[in-house]
């Protein structure tokens, strides 16, 4: 896996004449472009065994005799070889390893050069990954790749970024980015941010249209670091970091005095004479730590990388945290000159989740709960009144235990062997495993024993999941003339295989078993505990080959195809054929441009490509039945269970279909100081694959999965990076991304209904309101609000609202016919800014991002401003008038809680401080900074985070929602240390 | 080229032929299998490999009730949606909660929506049952499901008599729906009258008396043989004019008089045996639906009737919920000397199953459905205590479901009487379902002609949250209002107050605790077609008024 980069040479010399043979004394000086001296560089030389390093001037002294090559290398820097006659001193000047024109990007199976590819592919190395305590890969490229939205709904350390390309392309399939991690399909989660050396985005699908099925929302392709010197090399590298979190906003609920004043003014509340701030007794001030270190060693025929990653993160809810540790391990090995090369990969996590009570709902009794009520009685137990739904939020954390520990362990091995130069046959096996394990008990002083008699419960869960993967590939290159031709065809063989256990049980002699001795509960023999056990499995198979062509980097074409089968689907729609071409035309390299220096690439690139989707689970198509207890009845006088079909049988499930084309531009200009890509993208999504509501009857259950509908998006994509300035002293990088969506759902039919929908459906309040608050519509947007619009309140403080012909009625003689189209919850577009500042040894950089053009359904507003309902605390803003009126209104779902949703946000600020080499002794490199995430939000919505908004799940097709029941988001400062020796 | 380079060639290409080999060999084996997309099955039963016989049919049958199961006493189920859209049952806002934003409040006040999950729910299950039973029912007919003639003809016969009681009960509540038999055609079906409905009901249900069981006891409790066919015809027959505009009274006397022939059934000596935990054992249950603790969930009536603090009276093993009570204008209907107040109504002190202390007081007094910012205590209203709830009990009551009882069949052949002008007749059947509540009194266990012909006693009008009755109308002025009163007492909480109340008008035109009549009163005798499947099959149009 050599690479070669492109190399820029500086040099002075001066000329001396000696005898050959004779010993030269050298002495020379590495330095970076801004003179800095690098330091512990290693320098080798052609004829000789040993290696010379440099030291903290970055200077080296060496002998020599006759001609030589002069190797120098050091991490983080292009390594540079020179010839040398003859010379006595000598300057030796390294590049940072990045150029991008010359960037090698990684695409399916293989690697290209950046100025070769012809379809929209974003990158982004080490260097510009958001810094700090990051959760995962997502958040390390938030708000750098135009197109990729990437957010952070949720402050629980244990949840992942939620992370989106180019819009809503499927309902059931994976809308989800393709994760790669070194050629395995992967999460964002799977290996720790500090170990990824650079993550590319493969966002149209020309270039996706290689990973078939898969890759309807996009590849990432996440590259662990490894050592790639060519030279032996010992280095190891420790980074540390801590950090503190405070909530992002809290909540403005209504005080034990409010309270107190309410009651005087004649409100019916309750005051149970004492002050409570439930939400600061939820809630703790989070302290996480995270420490890395890596070995790279070896020499240029077989190396390693080792790494290891502990991470301990508290969450800013009582009790909640994570515990993780990452260890990787890489060989490299190389025989018969070269020509088989083999590759052994592991990386094994293990995380230890700590949730206990601190759940999204123990978040809703902690905004319900009376300020005057106290936490503990008089007994010192917990206090807890009868009402239904309403437990004390520390009764459930500090009683009851939610812990889950996930491991996983990824296993792969390669073998590449090249006969010939140019062609490549490779072997890639893989096996991916994890294991959950999920223990959940209650103590005899929770609820479900203080209300419910239940005596504790205890639970165990577990699942298992393998899969293994082989893929078998040939590639083939072949340049001549300025002829660049590159073909690869190949075999993957995928199965995937998820098990699970679950046991529970309940009424304990003791609550001291905790979830470690289930068979003590006697609710086992009472007939009332519950097992359950599933598994299922499903095989992909793909055949695939890509031919690429370029003539003097001017004129470049690709085409690829992939014939893919899917166990998923029914028997005579288990094959689809997934093509993909794009061409691309470098202008600049036209001869009436070469004279213009300002323009150094003008590459125009246009593709299309097909992709396909697979159904989120197995079976869909098999007509199977489940003997289930809740179907069962008494029947000849004793119970059974009944015999019913597993779903509404569809056996024509088939293929979902996204055709894309993408037209682009990649450009870059002034010397390479200004470069970046403008994209515009359609997307057309047929034969979607959705769980349909359908009738009942003529149906037995509500939904099935069938094909129905197309769904179209389109958007533009503009990513700008400038260096602003580039002095020695002082350099200034500023990169500016945007991003355009629009997704239309074109229609929604299926010739088995025989009929076309009109829309349907989303979305849904919850209870007490239990409606739907999204209607998805033929030729509208998804995620188009569909409520009743407010216009005032009558005298009695009931809601007037428009009706279907404009005219203000009461809302209680308002139907569904009355609701309106009210806006969007997907914004219409993103925006990135980040910036990176050297000043001498300080870095210096920050982020904004923002979205706009949207929409939020304010849920706790929907639920908590309004002054009705007594029982349960509100929202200082409750009281507030409404159009100049006193709400009395029962809790409906109205445009009065949908707000404007855009946002900036300050993203990320980084300072760090980087010592001389050596300044302790023996340390090469020493860098100290300080980190901040989520600074600043500027937005005009009025809930706790604009971006606490889910677009997954069941929010896919009612997005913008900010649910009630919630893992409040934070603030993250950090501080951190970086070490190589 | 040298002999010697040619070698070092030569033994290079062997190495290489040799881990080319090594490499295809270990990948040989997929190869194999290197477009099989067999998919392999484990946690479902693949239909291909069922071959169901006769012992397999109680499985088969079974889901074409477990809907009646969930629906019945569950969560917002059929019980809610009768009672509390009638005049024996609310749910008022409490302390803990129950405004469920106005939920209770629209079922109480009939401004229900389309989108009410009540009658949506009522919808869902029924046709959950239809389609289950239409399955089957094919399965059968084309054979797949191997039966002997007998035994086939005789499943075909309750399963269609299951089906034929899904549909009652759309019919008796939505009216304009959907009739689908086959289980193959999954076209979107088109609505049809509330009167196609009502006579396809009736065909059905005729067709199959013939082929049902006559048989009694265990092996059909539970389940429809011919007595429970003929009485829920006796019940649609009964409803008849409400359905169809023409009454069907003689019917309703013939069906009766068929099941009271029999001697099958009788009334159970004890009142309190017939919604016993082990009420499978009564002699008067015709048609029940069962549920167990164990194995039938879906009986939680008493979850959410039952004020939290409960639970210790009966040791519960479960926090019960604290919702609904009685109106207290139907509790003052009673005879005070009628035992049914007592087994039916959870009232006054209640006391620790082991200490004896007394826990919670339930007071008659309910000082209004809330939303005006009135919160009933949570001691106010007398509860649901017609089914025991035993010491120990969960969440899932073992109380089984008398959906047609004798002592129905009694007063369905009385009403019919007694709206044909035989009203002594009438008279002896209901002194006949009436003893057993006034033991002490026999004398006031009698009624007569005269008095089943009288009004009702039952003061209807708005409730203030004092208790008083402001703006009454009374029940004086009801035909037969006696005699609806008499229904009211034997059969609370059945269940089957609105379909009751409709049949004498007062649904559409009496107020009582915080209900006036609906400005559209008579549409609300119907309930809505469910927003969501309108928009599902855009063949179904609203019903009127909404």
């Amino acid at each position: 896996m050599n690479k070669n980069y492109f190399l820029l040479i500086l040099f002075w010399c001066a000329m001396w004449t000696l005898h050959a043979q004779e010993q030269i004394e050298l002495s020379g000086k590495v330095v970076e472009a801004n003179g800095t001296p690098v330091v512990g560089a290693t320098v080798s030389v052609s004829n000789q065994s040993s290696k010379y390093s440099t030291d903290e001037n970055g200077v080296f002294l060496l002998k020599y005799t006759g001609d030589i090559t002069l190797t120098v290398s050091s991490l983080r820097y292009k390594t540079t070889t020179l010839s040398i006659t003859n010379q006595r001193t000598i300057t030796v000047l390294l590049e940072e390893a990045v150029e991008q024109l010359n960037e090698v990007v990684v695409v399916g199976y293989g690697t290209q050069k950046k100025g070769e590819i012809t379809s929209s592919v974003a990158s982004v190395k080490a260097e510009e990954f958001t810094k700090g305590a990051v959760k995962d890969a997502g958040q390390l490229i938030q708000g750098k790749v135009a197109g990729l939205r990437v957010t952070t709904p949720s402050g629980d350390p244990n949840s992942s970024t939620q992370i989106n390309l180019r819009g809503l392309n499927s309902i059931q399939g994976a809308t989800n980015p393709l994760v790669i991690i070194d050629g395995i399909p992967g999460q964002l989660t799977s290996v720790a941010p500090e170990d990824i050396e650079s993550i590319d985005v493969m966002k149209d699908g020309s270039a996706a249209a290689i990973y078939g099925t898969r890759a309807t929302g996009g590849v990432i392709f996440i590259t662990t670091r490894q050592n790639r010197s060519a030279e032996s090399r010992t280095t190891l590298e420790y980074n540390n970091y801590a950090s503190i979190q405070t909530i992002l906003r809290k909540p403005d609920l209504m005080t034990a005095s409010d309270y107190q004043r309410l009651i005087a003014d004649g409100e019916n509340y309750e005051d149970l004479g004492n002050a409570t701030d439930w939400i600061d007794e939820v809630t703790q001030n989070p302290f996480s730590h995270n420490h890395n270190l890596t070995l790279f060693g070896g020499n240029s025929r077989t190396n390693f990388t080792g790494s290891v990653n502990y991470r301990d993160w508290d969450g800013i809810l009582l009790k909640s945290g994570q515990d993780r540790l990452n260890i990787r391990a890489d060989l490299n090995h190389e025989m018969f000159d070269g020509k088989l090369r083999s590759h052994v990969q592991v990386i094994n996590s293990s995380i230890k989740a700590l949730q206990g009570g601190s759940s999204e709902y123990m978040w809703r009794q902690a905004m319900i709960r009376n300020p005057t009520d106290r936490i503990r009685n008089d007994q010192g137990k917990w206090q807890e009144s009868d009402a239904y739904m309403y437990d004390n939020p520390l009764g459930m954390i500090h009683e009851s235990v939610n812990d889950r520990i996930f491991r996983e362990t990824r296993m792969n091995g390669s073998l590449d062997y090249r006969p010939i130069d140019d062609l490549s046959v490779k072997g890639l096996f893989s096996r991916v495993q994890s294991n959950d394990l999920n223990g959940l008990s209650t103590s005899f002083d929770h609820v479900n024993t203080t209300k419910n008699n239940l005596n504790g419960t205890a639970s165990r869960w577990t699942q298992a999941n393998v899969e293994n993967l082989m893929e078998l590939t040939v590639n083939y290159n072949k340049s001549f003339d300025g002829h660049k031709f590159t073909g690869l065809a190949g075999y993957s063989w995928q199965r995937n295989s998820f098990e699970n256990f679950y046991a529970y049980n309940f009424d304990f002699p003791t609550d001291e078993y905790s979830y470690n001795f289930l068979q003590s509960g006697a609710a086992l023999q009472r007939g009332l505990a519950v097992m359950e056990s599933h598994k299922q499995e499903q095989t992909l198979i793909g055949f695939f080959g890509r031919v690429t062509y370029s003539y003097k980097d001017k004129y470049m074409a690709m085409a690829s195809l992939r014939r893919e089968g899917s166990s998923t689907f029914g028997e005579n729609n288990k094959w689809g054929s997934f093509p993909a071409v794009s061409v691309g035309w470098d202008v600049a390299k036209e001869e009436f441009l070469q004279e213009v220096p300002a323009i150094n690439q003008l590459k125009l690139r246009a593709g299309f490509g097909v992709t396909g989707t697979i159904a989120g689970s197995p079976y869909n198509s098999q007509i199977s039945y489940n003997y289930l207890r809740e179907q069962g009845a008494y029947i000849n006088g004793t119970w059974v269970p009944g015999l019913v079909p597993a779903r509404n049988f569809n056996p024509d499930l088939r293929w979902e279909r996204k055709e894309e084309l993408n037209v682009g531009l990649d450009f870059s200009l002034a010397n390479n100081r200004i470069y970046g890509s403008l994209d515009y993208y359609t997307r057309n999504v047929k034969d979607l694959l959705y769980y349909f509501e359908v009738p009942v009857p003529p149906y037995l259950v509500s939904n099935m999965m069938i094909n129905a509908g197309e769904l179209s998006n389109q958007g533009f994509e503009v990513l700008i990076n400038a260096d602003v300035v580039k002095k020695e002293v002082f350099s200034w990088k500023t990169g500016f991304t945007l991003s355009t969506n629009k997704n239309k759902l074109v229609n929604l039919s299926n010739d088995k209904f025989g009929v076309t929908r009109e829309f349907f459906d989303a979305g849904y309040t919850g209870e007490p309101i239990q409606t739907f608050t999204h209607r998805v519509q033929v030729g509208r947007s998804i995620g188009d609000f569909y409520v009743l619009k407010t216009v005032g309140l009558d005298d009695d403080g009931k809601w007037l609202v428009e009706d279907r012909n404009g005219d203000i009625i009461p809302i209680q003689d308002a139907t569904v016919e009355d609701r309106k189209f009210y806006g969007n919850g997907i914004p219409d577009f993103n925006l990135g800014w980040n910036n990176a500042i050297q000043y001498k040894n300080i870095d210096f950089s920050f982020s904004f991002r923002g979205a706009f053009g949207h929409k939020i359904l304010n849920m706790s507003r929907l639920y908590y401003e309004n002054p009705v309902n007594k029982a349960y605390n509100v929202l200082k803003t409750a009281y507030d008038p409404v159009y100049g009126k006193t709400l009395n209104n029962d809790l409906v779902y109205v445009s009065h809680y949908i707000e404007n949703g855009d946002f900036m946000k300050l993203d990320n600020v980084t300072l760090g401080y980087t010592f001389k080499p050596n300044f302790v002794k023996g340390i090469n490199y020493l860098r100290l900074y300080m980190s901040g995430l989520n600074l600043l939000t500027i937005t005009g919505y009025k809930g706790l985070d604009p971006e606490a908004t889910s677009y997954q799940g069941d929010f896919l097709f009612a997005p913008g929602i900010e649910h009630r029941d919630r893992y409040p988001t934070t603030r993250t400062f950090t501080c951190g240390l970086n070490v190589t020796f | 080229m040298s002999k010697q380079n040619k070698f070092v060639m030569n033994t290079r290409k062997i190495k290489h032929i040799a881990l080319l080999s090594a490499f295809l060999g270990t990948t040989t084996f997929s190869f194999q299998s290197c477009t099989d997309l067999h998919e392999q099955v484990y946690s479902e039963a693949l239909g291909s490999s069922i071959n169901p016989t006769e012992k397999d049919l109680p499985f088969i049958l079974a889901p074409a009730y477990a809907s009646f199961r969930s629906l019945m006493f569950g969560w917002q189920g059929y019980f809610d949606l009768q009672e509390e859209s009638a005049d024996h049952i609310i749910t008022p806002v409490r302390p803990n909660g129950w405004d469920d934003a106005g939920t209770y409040r629209r079922m109480h006040q009939h401004t229900w929506t389309s989108e009410e999950w009540q009658p949506y729910n009522t919808w869902q299950q029924a046709y959950a049952s239809i389609t289950k039973a239409n399955m089957v029912i094919m399965q059968i007919e084309d054979g797949t499901l191997n039966l002997p003639e007998e035994v086939g003809q005789a499943a075909l016969a309750e399963l269609r008599t299951a089906r034929a009681l899904a549909y009652y009960l759309l019919l008796d509540n939505h009216g304009n729906v959907p009739i689908v038999t086959d289980y193959r055609d999954d076209s979107l079906p088109d609505q049809k009258t509330r009167k196609e409905l009502y006579d396809f009901v009736v065909k059905e249900l005729t067709e199959v008396l013939p082929n049902l069981s006559e048989e009694v006891g265990t092996s059909m409790y539970g389940r429809l043989n011919r007595w429970g066919a003929k009485a829920l015809l006796a019940k649609i027959y009964l409803n008849a004019e409400v359905y169809t505009g023409t009454a069907q009274w003689q019917k309703v006397i013939d069906e009766a008089d068929d099941i009271i022939k029999t001697n099958n059934y009788r009334l159970d000596d004890n009142y309190r045996s017939v919604f016993s935990s082990t009420n499978q054992n009564s002699s008067e249950i015709i048609f029940a639906v069962p549920y167990d603790e164990i194995y039938g969930h879906g009986n939680q009536l008493h979850m959410k009737s039952l004020d939290p603090l409960s639970r210790l009276v009966y040791a519960m093993a479960a926090g019960p919920w604290g919702g609904n009570c009685a109106v207290p204008q139907f509790i003052d209907t009673y005879d005070t000397d009628d035992s049914r107040l007592h087994d039916s109504w959870l009232q006054g002190p209640q006391y620790h199953a082991s200490t004896g202390v007394e826990v919670i007081n339930y007071l008659k007094h309910v000082p209004g459905i809330g939303g005006d910012g009135t919160i009933a205590a949570s001691n106010a209203g007398y509860r649901l205590g017609k089914y025991e709830i035993k010491k120990g009990a969960t969440t899932n009551l073992d109380n089984d479901y008398p959906m047609f009882r004798y002592a129905d069949i009694l007063m369905m052949k009385a009403e019919a009487l007694l709206r044909t002008a035989r009203a002594d007749e009438a008279a002896v059947l209901v002194t006949q379902v009436r003893r057993r509540a006034f033991l002490d009194n026999p004398e006031k266990a009698i009624v007569t002609g005269g008095d089943l012909q009288k009004g009702s006693t039952y003061n209807y009008g708005w409730q203030e949250k004092d208790g008083s009755v402001a703006t009454s109308n009374g029940g004086a002025d009801i035909q037969y209002g006696r005699f609806l009163d008499e229904l009211g007492w034997e059969f609370a909480a059945e269940a089957r107050r609105r379909q009751d109340i409709i049949r004498f008008g007062v649904f559409q035109t009496k107020s009582w605790f915080n209900h006036r009549p609906h400005a559209k009163a008579q549409s609300r005798t119907l309930f809505p077609i469910p927003n969501a499947e309108r928009t599902k099959n855009p063949k179904l149009d609203q019903n009127d008024d909404y």
